[in-house]
């Protein structure tokens, strides 16, 4: 199967492919889910179908940027999408997360009426809806790249004022820290890695490697570094296990990949257990001896 | 005495028709220790946000080491512990260093990464706040007064010269309250940190600070703590009697 990996160059696309989404995602799901901001990945994954759907739609019925990949027009929906979010959290401060549902119904909203109204595609829609990461080509591959490069870039130069808006935004702003700068940086990155890791598992399980890598990490981790380590190390190896698992059983890859991170987090669970319960044990057995 | 690190001249503030602070003028001298006392709902809070520029003031003016507060920029000469800084999420994956570090993040300014200095600085306040002994906890898995602790280790990292403590104490046991104002008064004899604290410790304040305001949407006393605590029922019951003494007065 190694070699197969090795050889084939669509195979190798999807690997790599995989494997950057693999590394983003939970890292910019460390940040949204520690501000319990986890829902707006599929928020924004919705208005990035809405996006499709329109660049379809141009496409189709206007018989305009035919060359270009609809998902960029996603992209862009998924950004405009993300500052929308951003902008009616503000305004409904002690209920924010309002937001997340306004938005998300607004996408599918958008996104059904745009097909419907085109007549439908004869593109495969739920290569959209559950991923294609075995359609991955060249440039798609040099997209997600860029836009990796971008997040790690954006990632790291704000590594310091992330955390301490994450822990406390108002002591941070307070202290100085550009809130308005680091989150525009920070949205923006979120849409477009949403909007890049839609071909991997698709926009139904977008959502999954942004937090359930997180969640598997935040089982056993102390401290905030630690937490961004395992949480990429969990979203790696659910990539690389799924896309084997789709490929020898021939599976949906999207599917695959979400399954065998949740199977992580499960036996992360259970070995958080045993090691619980066998310290409790041996606690018992020297009360006893003793 | 030189000029004063932060006077309020006059200040009026409501929330849309509910009026908080009425006319409230006060100063704080260079290396004063302020305690400021009131009942609940006084104005305490809002007057601290004033301070930092939390809220935008609406009549009246404020003045921070020399410059108005709309031209104060130097935000990391002020150390903050707010009455809500031990409500956060108890999960989060941070130990105490990582937070007591993020107190750094705006003096540091954009682009900036935590240097070797500055991770002996966080040190050194941990250490100050006898913390080091948790320093590579979970902050969530740590006690309030423990978590309080590191909260100030977190406002003073940054070398502040006027530290702004909003009811430190607030579900801290007897013991750790008085080491606490021990730790403080301790910065401020040792360091010359200029001190605000809000409390409703009425008892024990005044032998710790040098100064008392005493506030009730106005003001009703400022001025030295032995003069506070000689005169501290008269004043107090002015002040946590004031609204029902108005209704009294409707009757009359
Ligand atoms: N965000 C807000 N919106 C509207 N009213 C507010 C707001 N915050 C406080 N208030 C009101 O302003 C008044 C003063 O509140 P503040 O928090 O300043 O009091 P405090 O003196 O700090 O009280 P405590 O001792 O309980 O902390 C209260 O009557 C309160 O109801
Ligand atoms: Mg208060």
């Amino acid at each position: 199967m190694i070699q197969d990996f090795l050889q084939n160059d669509y195979l190798q696309h999807a690997l790599y492919a995989g494997l950057l989404i693999g590394l983003i995602s939970p890292l910019i799901g460390v940040y949204l889910v520690v501000r319990r901001l986890s829902l707006i990945a599929d928020a924004l994954s919705h208005v990035t179908l809405a996006g499709v759907a329109a660049g379809l739609f141009i496409q189709k019925k206007l018989n305009l940027f035919t060359e270009i990949n609809p998902i960029y027009m996603g992209m862009g929906f998924s950004v405009m999408g993300s500052l929308f979010v951003d902008r009616l959290r503000r305004m409904y401060q002690s209920y924010s997360e309002i937001a997340i549902p306004i938005i998300m119904s607004g996408g599918v909203g958008l996104g059904v009426v745009l097909i419907s109204a085109s007549g439908g595609f004869n593109v495969n829609i739920s290569g959209y809806l559950f991923g294609s990461i075995l359609a991955v080509r060249t440039e798609d591959l040099e997209t997600t790249l860029i836009v990796t490069s971008i997040t790690l870039l954006v990632l790291i130069l704000f590594r310091k004022e992330l955390f301490a808006l994450s822990f406390d935004e108002e002591n941070a702003v307070l202290t100085g820290v550009n809130r308005s700068i680091v989150h525009f940086f920070f949205i923006l990155v979120v849409a477009l890695v949403i909007a890049s890791s839609i071909q991997v598992v698709g926009i139904l399980l977008v959502s999954s490697l942004i937090t359930i890598p997180v969640a598997t990490a935040l089982q056993h981790t102390n401290s905030f570094r630690q937490t961004l380590i395992a949480s990429i190390l969990y979203g790696e190896l659910s990539v690389i296990l799924g896309l084997a698992a789709a490929y020898h059983f021939e599976l949906a890859s999207g599917g695959a990949i979400v399954l065998v991170s949740i199977m992580i987090l499960l036996c992360v669970f259970l070995i958080k257990k045993v090691v619980y319960l066998t310290a409790r044990l041996q606690k018992n057995r020297q009360r006893i001896n003793s | 005495m030189s000029t004063p690190i932060l006077k309020v001249s006059h200040l009026h503030f409501s929330y849309g028709n509910q009026k908080v602070l009425d006319d409230v003028s006060l100063s704080l001298e260079q290396g004063e220790f302020l305690g400021i006392v009131g009942p609940n709902g006084s104005g305490k809070s809002t007057l601290m946000k004033m301070i930092l520029g939390l809220m935008p003031s609406q009549h009246g003016e404020i003045d921070l080491f020399g410059s108005s507060i709309a031209h104060f920029k130097e935000r990391s000469r002020i150390g903050y512990v707010s009455q809500k800084a031990n409500s956060f999420n108890l999960g989060f994956p941070a130990t105490v260093r990582e937070v007591v570090a993020s107190g750094l993040a705006g003096k540091l300014g954009l682009f900036r990464r935590y240097k070797k200095s500055d991770w002996q600085r966080v040190d050194e306040v941990i250490e100050q706040v006898e913390l080091s002994h948790f320093a590579n906890r979970n902050i969530g898995k740590l006690s309030g007064g423990q978590q309080q602790r590191a909260f100030i280790a977190r406002a003073l990292v940054g070398s502040p010269d006027l530290l702004i403590l909003d009811e430190p104490t607030v579900g801290v046991d007897a013991k750790s309250t008085t080491q606490f104002y021990e730790l403080v008064r301790f910065l401020h004899q040792n360091q010359g940190l200029s001190v605000i604290m809000v409390t409703h410790d009425i008892g024990v304040i005044s032998s710790y600070v040098d100064r008392v305001a005493c506030l009730n949407k106005r003001l009703f006393f400022h001025g030295e703590a032995a003069e506070f605590q000689r005169r501290q029922k008269e004043i107090l019951s002015a002040a946590y009697d004031y609204d029902i003494q108005l209704v009294e007065h409707h009757h009359h």
